[in-house]
């Protein structure tokens, strides 16, 4: 079933086998995957297992261990708030609650949690224009909770 | 047609205050010929627009779209000289920010970039290591190692493979600055790296970066091709790949044995030590693993003499400190400056005071692990020695500044919960120890916390520093223990009052 939903899937493995005697490198094997489909899919584990000689505890063992790899498909966006020391100081409770507000009331729309996946990090290095929020790629700092809506607004 | 050359930083946090806007605009400009430089730091004056003037270089600060017409013309603006948060520091590390393009090697090399290298390469090996004894460098990162030390016992462990590893999992939140030198002047990283590889022999290097860092990544990437091209990626007539490495997330993989786990591509667990990496580290292979700003520092030692690097500082903390100051101030940004300042100075020389509406409640300084300081401790002098005998740490840098509105016990126990959520699990006392500690802290945080629970967690604080295997387990106790040390009423106030039938 993995195969038939995810046809390079084969192929991405293959492509992260060492070459002998190089040991297999299974967070480069995730990640490599991640960066192929947007995530992990849990039917994976017994696939790379399998391809790099592994047992599927090691495999299931590094999946779980971070917190950057997903085994589901992300929204369209994904939103980082940063609950770093920084940000707290400067209310980053606040703006959670803001973009929470904003999703389930501002957005006009009866799932807006398929198109935008919410994340609190710990901490994205930007710390002296705290409160820092970020969505996909593009960073904003010194938020303030009434910012959300507009900031948000390109990406609805 | 007179076009007006403008510089404009191109680091992440520029980004975040706008600058990516002003330099949409910008360059639709015919007018314009724009420059993206790496930054100066000095992030509350941030976007900042820079013009060159016979006297230098004036700059126009907080910058918005309507301020563009100004600056193009050239009307304002103020010589960067006069701005005190920059005058007032000793830049050595970071002397090219603000300055530079990040990615011009002809640039880094006219301003000196390479000349550690090539000092490095006049001497035998044992004279670069006894040029880094007489520096009296300590490692950067926040266990202050010497890194003589480590570099001897590398270079004294014979093996067909040696490693050189660049810790970039810059974790603690509130720091940036390795962030900022990745972004900025990223061959003076990679020049570090050459240094160090030719003072033990090493075969190859890695450069392992956090997820959050995108940008920094790419700049890395982009150096080493560029540096590839210049053929300057050699070792001893070998050449000498450099790999970027990028983290998934796991604060603990900034321990540098749990980093050379998960650089092995496993769960990123601690090892016990020793061996250390030094000795045996990568794929059980002599390794050095240091922080970014560690091998950042080495340019300028080797350039300028190890003793140049040792004049500056106090007795156990020789060179710069680059402090990284945040939270509730008035100027938040990067500050390199000899050690020996007190944390009050810093606080008020450097950090402008509290930001507006705001009064000083307390300090954390070193990250996430590091202790807090209430008003009555600022005079502590900025070094190891002192952090040290305080029973704090200086760990990267990191100072973040909280006000009134700031809840103690909601703080300590986001430390705890912090800890439970990164432990490795390894170590019984801190994977188990911290789910306990969050838990006493959730109680007196509902008000359902007694006196007994406060005790428990005191005894349960030391058995963590006592016998965790690393920091994170060892240092998470100290900014629960020092809120309640100093903010005793607030813990106080949130106990249930204990004994007869009150509480039934």
């Amino acid at each position: 079933m993995t195969r038939a939903r995810h046809p390079g899937l084969a192929d991405i493995i293959a492509s992260c086998r060492p070459h002998r005697p190089a040991k297999p490198n299974l967070l480069k094997t995730l990640l490599t995957i991640q960066q192929a489909l947007g995530y992990v899919p849990i039917a994976a584990v017994p696939q790379v297992a399998q391809v790099l000689g592994v047992t599927e505890a090691d495999v299931a063992g590094v999946l779980s261990y971070y917190p950057d790899i997903r085994t589901e498909t992300p929204g369209r966006h994904v939103i980082r708030i940063c609950m770093g020391e920084s940000c707290m100081a400067n209310r980053c409770p606040a703006v959670f609650r803001a973009v929470r507000d904003y999703l389930d009331h501002g957005i006009g729309e009866a799932d807006p949690r398929s198109r935008f996946t919410v994340e609190a990090v710990y901490c994205m290095g930007n710390c002296a224009l705290s409160p820092t929020v970020a969505v996909d790629q593009d960073i904003y700092g010194r938020v303030e909770p009434e910012r959300i809506p507009s900031l948000m607004e390109p990406y609805r | 047609m007179t076009i007006a050359r403008l510089y404009l930083s191109d680091d992440t946090s520029s980004r975040a205050a706008g600058a990516g806007r002003l330099a949409e605009y910008l360059r639709a400009r015919a007018d314009v010929q724009l420059i993206r430089t790496s930054t100066r730091g000095a992030f509350f004056l941030e976007p900042m627009i820079e013009r060159d003037s016979p006297a230098g270089r004036v700059v126009w600060c907080n910058v918005t779209l309507n301020d563009l017409p100004n600056v193009i013309a050239g009307t304002g603006g103020r010589p960067v000289d006069t701005i005190p948060y920059l005058a007032q520091q000793s830049r050595a590390t970071f002397a090219n920010f603000g300055i530079t393009e990040p990615l011009a090697l002809d640039e880094y090399q006219s301003r000196g970039g390479f000349k550690g290298l090539e000092a490095a390469l006049a001497l035998a090996p044992p004279a670069i290591i006894e040029e880094l004894k007489v520096s009296r460098l300590r490692g950067r990162g926040g266990a202050a190692f010497p890194v003589w030390s480590k570099w001897q016992a590398a270079s004294h462990t014979a093996a067909d493979d040696k490693y050189v590893v660049v810790n970039a999992d810059e974790g603690d939140a509130g720091t940036y600055c390795d962030r900022m030198v990745m972004e900025g002047d990223p061959f003076r990283l990679l020049e570090g790296m050459l240094i160090c590889a030719h003072a033990i022999g090493a075969t190859k290097g890695y450069l392992y970066c956090r997820q959050e860092y995108p940008a920094a990544a790419r700049a890395m990437r982009n150096a080493i091709r560029k540096a590839e091209e210049a053929e300057l990626l050699e070792v001893n007539g070998r050449t000498f790949p450099i790999e970027v490495v990028m983290g998934a997330g796991s604060y603990v993989c900034g321990e540098e044995t749990a980093l050379l786990e998960s650089l092995e591509g496993r769960r990123g667990v601690v090892r016990a030590k020793p061996p250390y990496p030094a000795v045996s580290g990568l794929y059980e292979k002599p390794t050095i693993v240091s922080n970014v700003l560690t091998f950042a520092t080495l340019p300028n030692i080797l350039a300028r003499g190890g003793a140049w690097h040792a004049s500056l500082g106090t007795e156990g903390s020789r060179g710069t400190i680059a402090l990284q100051i945040g939270g509730r101030v008035k100027q938040a940004g990067l500050v390199e400056i000899p050690f020996g300042i007190t944390l009050r100075r810093a606080l008020d020389q450097f950090g402008g005071g509290m930001a507006p509406g705001s009064q000083f409640k307390a300090v954390q300084v070193g990250g996430p692990l590091g202790s807090l300081f209430p008003e009555s401790r600022l005079d502590i002098p900025i070094c190891y020695e002192a952090f040290a005998e305080a029973g704090a740490i200086l760990g990267h840098g990191g100072i973040v500044v909280f006000d009134q509105e700031t809840d103690m016990v909601a703080l300590a126990r986001h430390f705890m919960a912090f800890t439970a959520d990164e432990s490795c699990g390894k170590c019984t006392p801190c994977r188990i120890g911290s789910v306990r500690g969050r838990e006493i802290l959730d109680l007196v945080q509902g008000g359902c916390g007694t006196a007994d629970d406060l005790a428990l967690l005191a005894d349960l604080a030391e058995t963590m520093k006592v016998t965790s295997l690393c920091a994170l387990g060892g240092r998470a106790p100290y900014p629960v223990l020092t809120a309640i040390e100093h903010f005793s009423e607030e813990f106080n106030n949130r106990l249930k009052l204990t004994g007869g039938q009150a509480d039934r």
